[in-house]
């Protein structure tokens, strides 16, 4: 798999513990047992899904030795949405494109069929 | 026009042209063509630089060039489907970690053609009836919070 800063997003997006575990940071921070208490899982399966988040960017934690706590980042997602957003203009740019050369072709064709 | 909400990762546009899907089609699949319209506001897309090969596992490269700065912008696609005048598919390996783009030419039988143009860029095993449930559901509210920001 790339790792390019949005295939990372988009990969650490992928997962649903990964987004619950965004969507409760997105509240507030929290430590890793905090974040383990709603899901059926263990703290080191908490703890692999952070790494990815982190690796990804979404997630950054504190210093603390012992605490840790996660506090949600929002930067890469909005590069996400950005992304989509950007490529959603060029499809509709390039299709309105194609409509105006649709009509050219039309437009020839009418020509030549002209006396 | 009418285009689907759009899911972080994924992309649907709906349009309809005023053509037969045979015409469509070629429109989109014709280096000659291509280059009429394939670059957005502000980008040409020379003829030279468009590299159709018509069948699975054939290339579909394009280079587009912004028109102030000159700069370029390769893309690099392999065709995975390419069934005229019904369907074609490109992945790019090279973008967001594999991105395919699938367009579908629907017939309206009244010498119009729907197209349903659906990119994804999230990889195929997260593309699961569960994972896309889980996706919706959590995505809601990841907007709902980014609507806050």
């Amino acid at each position: 798999m790339a790792n390019d800063p949005l295939s990372l997003t988009f990969s650490a997006l992928a997962d649903p513990t990964r987004r619950a575990i965004l969507v409760r940071l997105a509240e507030g921070e929290a430590t890793v047992n905090e974040l383990a208490e709603p899901f059926d899982i263990s703290l080191q399966a908490v703890s692999k899904h952070l790494k990815v988040l982190e690796a990804a960017g979404l997630i950054s934690r504190g210093r603390d030795a012992q605490y840790r706590p996660c506090h949600f980042e929002p930067a890469p997602l909005e590069a996400a949405t950005d992304w989509i957003a950007r490529n959603r203009q060029i499809w509709t740019e390039r299709f309105d494109q194609l409509e105006q050369h649709l009509k050219r072709m039309t437009h020839d064709k009418e020509k030549e069929k002209r006396p | 026009m009418s285009d689907a909400p759009t899911e972080l990762g994924e992309l649907t546009i709906t349009r309809i042209f005023e053509a037969r899907p045979e015409v469509v089609f070629e429109c989109m699949t014709t280096p000659s063509h291509l280059t009429h319209f394939w670059g957005p506001i502000g980008m040409s897309t020379p003829l030279e630089g468009i590299t159709v090969e018509p069948r699975p596992g054939g290339r579909f490269e394009t280079v587009m060039v912004n028109d102030e700065t000159g700069e370029e912008y390769p893309t690099n696609g392999v065709f995975v489907e390419f069934d005229p005048p019904r369907t074609f598919s490109f992945t790019e390996a090279d973008v967001a970690g594999g991105m395919t783009t699938a367009i579908v030419f629907n017939d309206l039988g009244d010498g119009r053609t729907e197209t349903v143009t659906h990119q994804t860029n999230v990889p195929p095993i997260f593309m699961s009836p569960e994972a896309q449930a889980g996706l919706e559901t959590s995505f809601v509210k990841m907007d709902a919070y980014l609507a806050t920001l």
